[in-house]
């Protein structure tokens, strides 16, 4: 904690009393636990600073340092207990994002006395047009808390039970140490045996009882699984979220390649290889090695020529005599 | 590949009789549509007839011919074998009166030139056409999509170049002839005569292209019947070789055929036409541009009631977000 921190009116620091709070009220300005006791016996009166009439009981502890941020926080709290709505109230994303930069501004204003009125007034219209929104949006927010408290219960309980259950095997465990040395101490006084044999046999014994409870050491008791291990709870409170389901496998059959069928219609043109090894390349312009970046080579160009030469020679329509 | 190409399938006609039946079909078909009024007997002078159709696509391909010379810069052959097909294709289904020839010839260059992968924009390519630009440049883009959708969207053309250069490959590799080059003049002067006629709807491009070979070896005083026989087409081929040797001969009689318009009969069939074409097609007629006038119109009012019922949208939408109607400044008090 800074030392340095002072109130504004008695100037007390942190230094000379460690048990100095500062307090602050909307207007943002601090004051110290007893000026606020002093100044506002009554109940009610103004900022020694900026004069703004106050309550006394608005008055909270200052948390930040920067009474600046206090004062903001404070207003952004009492802005969005009313500007609540949820993306979910809203047709497209556009709409909620700059429903959420007005709020930032409606903020921004207040903090900075921008627009004070102007602003107060719109709050109020908003308020008076989202009245049933906000209150379903409260209670939607308090049913969220209640659900999560529920849970943080159930766990203590649960940690509860088990620390209990802990605790009473400890001293079972302690009473049955204390009994087997008594009994055996009790066999040593009375017995007219071996000590040495008998000091054994109650070793062995009690290696068995361990051994006998460790097997029937009770299984932990089954709790009861109310939540997916992703924190999904089970069966209740899931609301909104719906899983859609699982697309049925399709029962249509796999499908299967077939190579293209390549119509020719003429005499076949020399393969790949063929092009090079029968010399047909020789004659046709040689590839630059531009062209050749780009993934042509002379061949491409050599077997469409070819191709095109010969496809479709076999050609013959369907005609009935001449031509003319 | 062509035997799988929409080329083969619906643009290769079996002959030279279903050519002509479709041509006369729609032919028929715009002179049921615009000449309800006239009389029959007087139709023959008004309307002009399948045979002066044909006289007149055959001149006008001339044309597209010269024009595809000239065009700067020079373009590859490709693009004028296309434009030919598309213009050819065209006037199977379409009538010469519907659409006139003139403005359907730029529009097929100018649509071969971009499928072909020739690169001009529409101004360095109306600086190629003699006569008003801007109403050239109309003419083409608007006869564009048309022509598309006549074509069926059909664009892909196989053109007998290619094939020629394979065959040539393949006869310097294969067949024993000293320089085959020599032969090229023959062949370019055998494929752009061909082009003049309608083999390019009835054959493969690889038989135009043995035909345009085969033709100019004989000019030049060379035999390949050898290496079609034994070479090309081989032992397993053999069966092949009356239909090959069928196609080749008939290609060469078709184009051997062809002989250019007589003048007179096309300047006299093109007044004919000027009178009983397609006046709602016809970019200088008044229909023409009333109707024109009309769709601009009408596009300029939806432009407006769009740009209003937006504009209404975005200031109700912003009156939501801020929550307030009208923010007051504080001197406005």
């Amino acid at each position: 904690m800074d030392m340095d921190i002072a109130c504004p009116r008695c100037k007390t620091t942190k230094y000379r009393n460690p048990s100095l709070k500062l307090m602050v009220n909307v207007c943002g300005h601090g004051l110290c636990e007893s000026c606020v006791d002093l100044l506002f016996l009554k109940g009610s009166g103004n900022c020694p600073e900026c004069g703004v009439a106050l309550r006394r009981s608005n008055f909270r502890v200052q948390l930040f340092e920067d009474s600046n941020v206090e004062k903001e926080v404070d207003i952004r709290r009492r802005v969005l207990r009313d500007f609540n709505k949820k993306e979910e109230d809203f047709s497209s994303l556009r709409e909620y994002n700059d429903y959420l930069e007005e709020v930032e501004t409606i903020i921004f204003n207040l903090v900075n006395n921008v627009d004070q009125l102007e602003t107060n007034k719109k709050i109020e219209k908003f308020k008076k047009e989202n009245r049933e929104l906000i209150l379903k949006n409260k209670a939607r927010a308090g049913r969220e808390e209640a659900e999560l408290e529920a849970l943080l219960e159930e766990e203590a309980a649960q940690e509860e039970a088990r620390r209990a259950q802990i605790a009473m095997e400890e001293k079972e465990e302690k009473r049955r140490k204390i009994r087997n040395k008594e009994a055996l101490i009790d066999e040593l006084m009375f017995s007219t045996g071996n000590a040495q044999s008998i000091v054994r046999t109650f070793a062995e014994s009690r290696a068995q009882d361990a051994a006998a409870l460790a097997q029937a050491a009770p299984a932990p008791v089954p709790v009861k699984a109310t939540q997916f291990s992703t924190g999904i709870q089970i069966g209740r409170g899931s609301g909104h979220i719906e899983f859609l389901p699982v697309p049925r496998a399709d029962d249509t059959p796999l499908f299967h390649y077939e190579a293209p069928q390549r119509l020719f219609d003429g005499p076949s043109p020399p393969s790949w290889q063929e092009v090079d090894q029968l010399g047909y390349l020789a004659h046709i312009r040689g590839a630059s090695d531009e062209e050749r970046a780009g993934g042509y080579n002379s061949h491409i160009g050599c077997l469409r020529a070819l191709e095109d030469a010969m496809a479709g020679l076999y050609y013959r329509a369907n005609r009935e005599g001449s031509v003319f | 590949m062509f035997p799988s190409s929409t080329q083969l399938k619906h643009w290769t006609f079996s002959s030279e009789p279903e050519l002509q039946k479709y041509r006369e079909e729609s032919n028929a078909k715009f002179i049921a549509k615009h000449g309800v009024s006239v009389p029959p007997e007087e139709v023959p002078e008004i309307f002009l007839s399948p045979a002066e159709e044909r006289i007149l696509v055959h001149s006008y391909e001339s044309h597209l011919r010269e024009f595809c010379k000239r065009f700067t810069p020079a373009m590859p052959r490709a693009v004028l074998g296309t434009a030919f097909h598309y213009f050819k294709r065209f006037y199977v289904y379409n009538s010469v009166m519907d659409y006139h020839p003139k403005e359907i010839l730029v529009t097929c260059v100018y649509l071969a030139s971009k499928v072909e992968e020739f690169n001009v924009s529409i101004s360095q390519f109306v600086a190629n056409v003699k006569g008003d630009r801007e109403k050239a440049t109309d003419i083409i883009l608007n006869n564009e999509l048309l022509l598309m959708q006549r074509l069926q969207y059909h664009l892909t053309v196989h053109n007998p170049y290619r094939p020629v250069e394979g065959l040539l490959i393949d006869i310097k590799t294969r067949a024993l002839l000293n320089d085959p080059e020599r032969l090229r003049p023959a062949i370019d002067d055998f494929l752009e005569r061909s082009y003049m006629t309608d083999v390019c709807l009835l054959f493969p491009p690889s038989q135009i292209a043995l035909a345009a070979v085969l033709q100019s070896a004989s000019s030049n005083r060379e035999n390949l019947d050898s290496y079609v026989t034994g070479t090309l087409l081989g032992t397993p081929g053999a069966e092949r070789l009356p239909g090959l040797i069928d196609a080749v001969r008939n290609i060469r009689m078709i184009v051997k055929a062809s002989e250019p318009v007589n003048r007179e009969i096309f300047a006299a069939l093109n007044k004919k036409l000027e009178k009983c074409r397609n006046q709602e097609n016809n970019p200088d007629s008044a229909i023409y541009k009333k109707r024109m006038q009309e769709l601009l119109d009408d596009d300029d009012e939806r432009e407006a009631r769009k740009y209003e019922k937006i504009a209404l949208q975005q200031k109700t939408s912003e009156d939501q977000l801020v929550g307030i109607t009208r923010v007051l400044s504080p001197s406005a008090s």
